[in-house]
């Protein structure tokens, strides 16, 4: 175990490396001028050429290179440009609040959606797996923005079940007053697309020889599904955890955006918007590293669902 | 009668049009019996509707299924029962073995846990005791260290063990009848004979009933009591086994227990199935001897393949698919190819046409070693040496018409002046394999498995090439189609002087194509012999197993 | 079998067979709901076609209706009387002596009097409401499916060559190469996705083709996984192999051979891919990184919405969602319905 996972860190390196440089070279090639970006619209020449000179511009491409790498894994990134406060410590600061958002969603959308695909696919072909079916597929059709726009309103604003927007310094006010409503409408918006999905998942399972051979031995269908088929969908559900992820980034920055929460959503748009350089390359090379470990951790729990996954 | 069906008929709902529900009759009006303490086998190529029939007794049909007549169980009609009355007959009193054990266990539930799923839901036993049920059952099938493999996943088992476990799982609740459909045709012939032995074992151990379902009419002469042959859904035939091997009445009877190629007569052709249903059937001439002095073809000397996968950070380890494998190929000979799954048969035969790239080892083709040909040196090369492969349905481009893909190739290597003539020379090779000329504008899917296997030669004759391989390719196909194909291709080799090499799982095959065996096993090559001396006196100790393991049911009856 | 040689007119090649898309054709034209969402599409496409052309919403910018103008069916808004302190009435008191520019009034006038005043009235009620400008809610939308189908379809396009292209060169050839579109397929799929358009979005800037291949360039890796796979296992099926035994070459097995057997994958895929982007756009835009500033999506549209919708103007959030729910509906309904036609497993070809 202990060896599969150093293995797989390893593995990591190269991918670490190589979004490291996709953004370096997004940046330094695409990118306007950190210099007049920096030294604003009234600054003269000279002012710029010493900009240049303090951020290492006026090196060769391979210089900066390496004091960008430096920069990475000293964690290092200097001040925000628009604001001076360290990169690093705006990282820190903002990525609690992302979490609070993101963890309840990531989970709650798997654990509300699976019973509802499995009641579904227990009464395949019934009026109610093709109600909801037919639901299902305009909820889809539908952007996250009106699901938000509509939901702010109409429980924030209109029936004031919920407060419209805010946050605190303390985790538990955060989770108990101010996320209900944000998580609850991605994960509303996330049923949809994960109830056909599982439901597909066990559809797909059931066609295949062990069911048969589960019926063949005269058990309920209750247990074939519930027992046989749930254990084998549970595969291609956990694979789909990780794929859903950067789905669920969306989610909380659009959410951050929309209820003024103080994350690393809302930050990078601020950084976008200002051409802030430093904190987008930040936040996109850790939150990749992040999602790197996320997805690991999934594959460590492939173990647990299926008994041929080898970890070593 | 313990089960008697009568007149049986299942049909399925193929689509809607119009309105109106079409369907697509699988079997039509069979009836049979199965006494107790008896073994039924019902006999049949692809779509008799053998597999259907076994399968509506149980009611395990998929949700299309329309059945009607009548299956009475101990005089209670299964048929007409509920879905509960069923349940409590599935597992308990009827149960079944199917054909692939691998995909028929579940891959996530432990040996144990499957076992005993059964003996609580219809036994009632408590946990304890039906955990010593089932470790008792998985010795009786002869499973090794039966309390360890308890707890052991389906994957970690080889196939002849998993059917074993089935076979177990099936036996839990002693059932009075034992459905097996097709339990050994996944498994290799070795174990093959191991799991019809244990069957036939247990059955008279147990003084249970077996319903056997197989298309090998050799395998079910051994075990069966009474047989019933079937045919696009309808009974051809049924009586005892002695009475339908010494003389069935049926032609279509006549022609299966014909057509198969046996170890022992050596015969130049096949009796076909259109033979017996015309009653034309005529003396078969045994094979003449080939001129030992012919022009060597084809000289491969100690050719190796290996396979790379990575281990640990920096390790790689090496699996030797096939070792230092040797032969001489003289002009119209065929060399044949034997092994089971995993013996690096097919390998062996990808790296002749460098399909896969051999590690080391010579390929010599008149005169020049393949392997170290150039890239232009070796497209003139390939022209002379050709493949068929074994699948009928994925050897053929799905999007190409018939007659693009023989065109193509002669394009490739600029064969026939222009379209015209390269048209003109498809339609006559569709013809000499014994193809309609309307075949030229169809696609691949509206042939039979059979019919595909031709076009595939086809496209292999367009080359005129002086080798061809035959990577198991008549495995797929019915025994009377094999008949018909295998017929083909001596009838080509007669009149082209072609070289094969003939690769197969199936000694009886080899014997009636080769005029040498190779005996491969786990990529080496255990036994040389020319085919005479090889089925006479076989030295290697598994090349004698191979040759024990063959079924003989209608030698043995007739003997 | 007879083994003469028979003089064939080549003219029995004309005998062509029903082919695989023409099947899937006919397959198609049986599910009505297919269909039904494909007419949706193509109505769509033409409003599309027609406002691109110039034909219809071409004055959409034009300020017709009163500011956030009601929809012909709410009737117009009612009156609110809003003044507080009533007007003084009789004359105005005579300043000419006290104001310096009394004696340019009348000149003033006169030249005023050369212009021809153009005042429009402008609409109480528009056909489905006016926005805070009082533009027609309903232009914008007929203008907005425009712009976000095109970006969605073109994108869409940009990502599907890249993935394809990309995909089967690495499915195909495998090795050194295959390991190196790997190490790129997983680094862009390790940078969260909504991080690399906002990078991407960062140094492209906004504007509708930027939108494109910010889209194109980030979204390609999903189809590039499917179109590996299914080149990996083509590429070891024997009709391939077969193809490789008569020295067929790399590409005509690739693009020949290989390619048109897995067209069906990429074209629903791509399909998916239009969905996924129309939506994206609409996130993009909203966030403030999509079309430009002049122009009008369905992204624009709700981000105008939403402040809108508290001063109880809910008409554009409903022409917006609805317009692109009934698209992407229908588009989605003929994804699937033309998913079930193309299915190998009732071909039998696989």
């Amino acid at each position: 175990m202990a060896g599969y996972l150093l293995r797989r860190l390893w593995q990591m390196v190269p991918t670490v490396l190589g979004a490291v440089l996709l953004v370096f070279f997004l940046f330094k090639f695409f990118g306007g001028d950190p210099a007049e970006i920096l030294g604003g619209l009234n600054a003269t020449p000279e002012q710029i050429a010493t900009i240049r000179s303090e951020l290492g511009l006026d090196e060769p491409v391979w210089v900066q290179l390496g004091l960008y790498l430096q920069s990475v894994f000293t964690f290092d990134w200097g001040e925000s440009w628009a604001t001076g406060e360290p990169v690093g410590e705006l990282f820190a600061t903002r990525l609690p609040a992302t979490l609070t958002v993101m963890l309840p969603i990531l989970l709650l959308e798997v654990i509300i959606a699976l019973p509802i695909a499995m009641w579904v696919a227990y009464r395949r072909g019934s009026l109610v797996d093709r109600t909801l079916m037919v639901i299902t597929t305009l909820a889809l059709s539908i952007s996250f923005l009106v699901y938000i726009i509509v939901g702010q309103y109409l429980l924030g604003f209109q029936l004031a079940w919920f407060p419209v927007q805010g946050w605190s310094d303390n985790t538990l006010t955060n989770l108990t007053t101010y996320t209900p409503l944000p998580v609850m409408l991605a994960v509303l918006v996330a049923l949809a697309p994960n109830i056909r999905l599982y439901r597909s998942f066990l559809l797909d399972e059931l066609g295949n020889d062990y069911v048969r051979t589960a019926r063949a031995k005269g058990l309920p269908e209750r247990v074939v599904l519930f027992r046989h088929v749930l254990r084998n969908a549970l595969i291609p559900v956990l694979a789909n955890v990780g794929l859903a992820l950067p789905g669920v980034f969306v989610g909380s920055f659009l959410i951050e955006q929309f209820f003024s929460i103080p994350g690393l959503g809302r930050e990078v748009l601020l950084a976008v918007n200002r051409s802030d350089y430093p904190v987008i390359q930040a936040i996109a090379v850790y939150l990749a590293m992040l999602s790197m470990i996320i997805n690991l951790g999934v594959d460590v729990m492939f173990r647990l669902v299926d008994p041929r996954v080898v970890l070593k | 009668m313990l089960l008697s069906v009568q007149d049986l008929a299942v049909s399925f709902r193929v689509g809607k049009v119009n309105g109106n529900v079409e369907r697509a009759g699988a079997v039509k009006g069979v009836t049979f019996d199965v006494p107790q303490n008896s073994t039924v086998a019902l006999v049949g190529e692809s779509g008799s509707g053998k597999s259907v029939t076994a399968m509506s007794i149980v009611g395990l049909l998929p949700e299309n299924a329309e059945c009607s007549g009548s299956v009475l169980w101990k005089q209670h009609e299964l048929l007409a029962s509920s879905a509960d009355q069923l349940r409590a007959v599935r597992g308990r009193e009827i149960a079944c073995v199917f054909q692939d054990p691998m995909q028929s266990l579940n891959p996530v539930m432990t040996v144990g846990a499957q076992l005993v799923e059964p003996l609580r839901t219809h036994l009632g036993m408590n946990r304890r005791v039906a955990r010593d049920r089932a470790i008792e059952l998985l010795d009786e099938v002869g499973l090794p260290e039966p309390a360890r493999r308890f707890d052991s996943y389906p994957h970690e088992l080889s196939g002849g063990q998993q059917q074993r476990v089935m076979i177990a799982m099936a036996l839990g609740c002693e059932p009075k009848l034992l459905i097996a459909d097709e339990p050994t045709t996944a498994l290799d012939v070795t174990v093959q004979r191991q799991i019809l032995n244990l069957l036939a074992s247990l059955k008279s151990a147990r003084g249970m009933s077996l319903l056997f379902i197989s298309h090998d009419l050799g395998l079910v002469g051994e075990i069966a009591d009474h047989v019933v042959v079937m045919r696009h859904g309808e009974v051809r035939e049924q009586g005892s086994t002695e009475r339908i091997f010494s003389s069935p009445a049926d032609n279509y009877t006549k022609a299966l227990l014909a057509c198969r190629p046996t170890l022992q007569d050596h015969v130049a052709r096949l009796r076909v199935i259109d033979d017996h249903m015309r009653d034309a059937v005529a003396a078969r001439p045994t094979a003449k001897p080939k001129d030992p002095e012919a022009p060597v073809v084809l000289e491969v000397r100690s050719l190796a393949k290996s396979f790379w996968s990575p281990r640990g950070l920096f390790r790689k380890s090496e699996f030797k698919a096939v070792r230092d494998v040797s032969f001489t190929l003289r002009k119209g000979h065929t060399l044949g190819v034997v092994g089971e799954s995993g013996s690096g048969k097919t390998t062996m035969g990808l790296s002749l046409l460098r399909l896969h790239e051999p590690s080391a080892g010579q390929v010599i083709f008149d005169g020049q070693d393949l392997l170290t040909l150039t890239d232009r040196q070796r497209q003139v090369m390939r022209r002379r040496i050709q493949i068929v492969f074994q699948n009928p349905y994925a050897s053929l481009n799905p999007r190409f018409t018939v007659g693009r893909t023989l065109v193509e190739p002669m394009e490739i290597h600029g064969i026939g002046k222009d379209l015209a003539a390269r048209e003109a020379r498809a339609l006559d090779l569709l013809l000499r394999v014994g193809l309609d000329p309307s075949a030229f504008g169809k696609y691949p899917h509206e042939f039979s498995g059979g019919q595909r296997q031709r076009i595939a030669i086809a496209r292999c004759l367009t080359l005129d090439p002086e080798v061809i391989v035959l990577d198991e390719a008549v495995s797929a196909l019915d025994v009377s189609v094999q008949a018909q194909v295998l017929n083909l291709l001596k009838d080509l080799q007669d009149a082209f002087g072609f070289a094969y090499v003939f690769i197969s799982h199936d000694l009886a095959v080899v014997r009636f194509m080769s005029d040498e065996v190779l005996v491969m096993k786990d990529g080496v090559v255990v036994e040389q012999a020319s085919t005479e001396t090889l089925l006479a006196a076989p030295k290697a100790a598994y090349t004698q197993a191979l040759l024990a393991a063959i079924p003989r049911g209608a030698a043995s009856v007739r003997s | 079998m007879s083994v003469t040689s028979v003089e064939l007119e080549p003219a029995a090649s004309q005998i062509h067979s029903e082919g695989v898309w023409r099947a899937a054709w006919r397959r198609f034209a049986t599910d009505r709901i297919g269909v039904f969402a494909a007419t949706i599409v193509i109505t769509f496409l033409l409003l599309i076609a027609a406002s691109a052309l110039g034909f219809i919403a071409e004055n959409w910018e034009a300020e017709t209706g009163v500011p956030n103008a009601r929809p012909h069916f709410l009737g117009p808004a009612p009156v609110v009387e809003t003044s507080v302190i009533a007007m003084p009435s009789g004359p105005n008191a005579d300043l000419t002596e006290l104001d310096p520019l009394a004696p340019r009034y009348a000149e003033w006038d006169a030249q005023t009097k050369q212009y021809a005043v153009n005042e429009t009235t402008k609409a109480q009620t528009l056909a489905f409401g006016g926005d805070w400008r009082g533009r027609d809610v309903l232009a914008k939308a007929v203008k907005g499916s425009e712009i976000s189908v095109f970006v969605g379809v073109l994108a869409a396009l940009v990502a599907t060559l890249i993935g394809t292209v990309l995909g089967a060169i690495s499915g195909f050839f495998g090795r050194r190469i295959g390991d190196l579109l790997e190490w790129i397929y997983n680094v862009f799929e390790a940078i969260p996705g909504i991080l690399l358009i906002f990078a991407f979005a960062a140094v492209f800037g906004r504007g509708m083709i930027s939108v494109v291949l910010i889209l194109g360039l980030t979204g390609w890796t999903g189809l590039y996984r499917q179109v590996r796979a299914e080149f990996m296992k083509h590429g070891s099926r024997e009709y391939v192999r077969a193809a490789e035994a008569i020295g067929a070459s790399n590409t005509s097995r690739m693009f020949r051979h290989i390619l048109p057997n897995v067209s069906h994958v990429v074209l629903v895929r791509m399909a998916l891919l239009v969905v996924g982007f129309i939506k994206a756009e609409v996130i993009l835009s909203y966030l403030g990184l999509g079309v430009g500033v002049d122009d009008v999506s369905w992204g624009t549209m709700l981000a105008e919405a939403q402040s809108d919708l508290i001063r109880g103007y809910w008409w554009q959030l409903a022409a917006a969602t609805l317009s692109m729910a009934v698209f992407v509906t229908a588009f989605s309904l003929m994804t699937d319905a033309a998913r079930d036609a193309l299915d190998p497993k009732l071909r039998g070809l696989e």
